[in-house]
């Protein structure tokens, strides 16, 4: 597996790139939930939300397909559970589907419901990738440490970043080694399969970590890590935090009264 | 079964993410009382190992496919909220990096796969294994265990997604049980083999300390 899948082009260079993680993070957790809260009937509002993720695409230098194709993925979801609450939804009549061996109908009510969900799930996603991609997967860490997130679960994903590369490259080393050699089967076998390659990947994962740790003793480890380079907020991230901020209150307030 | 963005109001993801919230809060004071130093990168990498796990598929009635969830695995192994923990690190990654759910949902997805699969899981399998002794109590334990987590996390998603009136009850939740019970077999033989790979070659390690 490519490294690089997790935080592509997160070393790339821009003013998004240079803010302080935390001021990022704090950012993005307010634009969502602000979305989020957002009624669905105000369809100028997720318009405005829309610009504001687009302008900071532009800022961000990261290549527009590649966005595109990333903010893609909750599609699928969203239409999974969501396509068919129009029809079930009861409500005003919007029009009705003739198809046929029945009548589908199709409510205002159920579509408002299913843009709600389309859009915010389809924003919120496009607010995540210009976070994930514009910040390094450490410095976000980083960011959270700074911002009291508890110790241990920042340990936990910083060792969990470190080594998910070398255990999904192994379980996908035996996913191919056993397509390979085998033919289908009944499902039961199958899952006996896969039991058995799950079962010695948790054994070759268990080992890998008592090596790690003897490494990790053996270089002076005594339970807490200590990183250089600590975040300090400077005058560009004060800006970005004032602007940003600026322009939410003014499309909230924008709907709200 | 990750939950977006958008699909859940105000009071539903509120109160799930304050609740989610609190059983990690718990099980972070716990790890920090009871964790050596030893148990840091081990718990990472179990981590690692879980996300790994569920990159395998396989296959469902009808051309579809689930994969291995991994929530009652974690919990055998290294203990309930040990298990809150590993799940919790999993799903951020998944939200964060990947995309698969959101922000204000977090705290419902959290609920729905780490919390009800951990405590619960861990409940039941120590039911079963306490009353049946030996090999035969740690499998019927680790089935149920592995297949209720399953059910009662679709389930519970259904409710969610009913309570914030985005789909009706009655549908979602028949469709989503009906295909997690069937899901929820495959996690329960796949937990169960591997308990018995593991058992079979490194039993040691179903004797770890739990947490």
């Amino acid at each position: 597996m490519e490294h690089s899948f997790i935080d592509k082009y997160s070393d790339r260079d821009s003013l998004l790139h240079r803010l302080d993680p935390r001021v990022k993070i704090i950012c993005l957790v307010g634009f969502i939930i602000l979305m989020v809260l957002t009624p669905p009937q105000y369809f100028h509002v997720f318009g405005q939300y829309f610009l504001v993720v687009v302008a900071l695409l532009a800022i961000s230098r990261i290549p527009f397909w590649f966005f595109i194709k990333r903010s893609l993925i909750v599609i699928p979801f969203v239409i999974a559970i969501a396509f068919f609450i129009p029809f079930f939804k009861e409500g005003r009549t919007a029009f009705i589907l003739d198809l046929w061996l029945f009548k589908l109908s199709v409510s205002y009510e159920g579509i408002l419901i299913f843009w709600n969900v389309l859009a915010k799930a389809w924003l919120s996603i496009m607010a995540l990738i210009l976070l994930s991609a514009t910040t390094k997967f450490s410095r976000l860490l980083k960011g959270l440490e700074k911002l009291k997130f508890p110790k241990v679960l920042i340990m936990n994903l910083s060792f969990m970043y470190r080594y998910l590369f070398l255990i999904t490259d192994e379980a996908q080393r035996m996913g191919r080694a056993r397509n390979m050699r085998y033919f289908g089967g009944q499902f039961f076998r199958q899952l006996k399969v896969l039991g058995n390659m799950i079962g010695s990947l948790f054994i070759r994962s268990y080992e890998r970590a008592e090596r790690v740790y003897a490494a990790m003793c053996a270089r002076g480890f005594d339970g807490t890590a200590r990183t250089i380079n600590p975040l300090k907020i400077q005058v560009r991230d004060l800006c970005f935090t004032v602007i940003f901020s600026a322009i939410l209150m003014f499309i909230f307030v924008g709907w709200y009264i | 079964m990750h939950i977006p963005d958008g699909f859940l109001d105000a009071k539903t993801w509120i109160s799930l993410s304050a609740i989610s919230a609190g059983v990690v809060a718990i099980s972070v004071a716990r790890a920090n009382k009871k964790l050596g130093e030893k148990h840091i990168p081990l718990m990472g990498i179990m981590s690692a190992f879980i996300f790994a796990a569920q990159m395998l598929n396989f296959p469902v009635a009808g051309g579809t496919s689930g994969h291995f969830m991994g929530g009652v695995l974690a919990t055998i192994l290294l203990g309930p909220f040990a298990g809150v923990l590993i799940m919790t690190t999993v799903l951020i990654v998944q939200c964060f990096i990947f995309g698969d759910g959101g922000i204000t949902s977090l705290g419902a997805n959290v609920f729905n796969m780490a919390v009800i699969g951990s405590v619960l899981g861990y409940l039941i399998y120590f039911t079963f294994y306490k009353i049946i002794k030996g090999k035969t109590g740690r499998f019927i334990g680790a089935f149920i265990a592995a297949w209720s987590s399953i059910v009662l996390a679709a389930g519970f998603c259904a409710l969610e997604l009913a309570i914030s009136g985005t789909s009706p009850l009655k549908v979602t939740l028949t469709t989503m049980l009906g295909v997690h019970c069937i899901i929820g077999i495959g996690e329960a033989v796949i937990t169960v083999a591997v308990i018995s790979f593991v058992l079979a070659t490194r039993s040691d390690l179903l004797e770890l300390e739990k947490i």
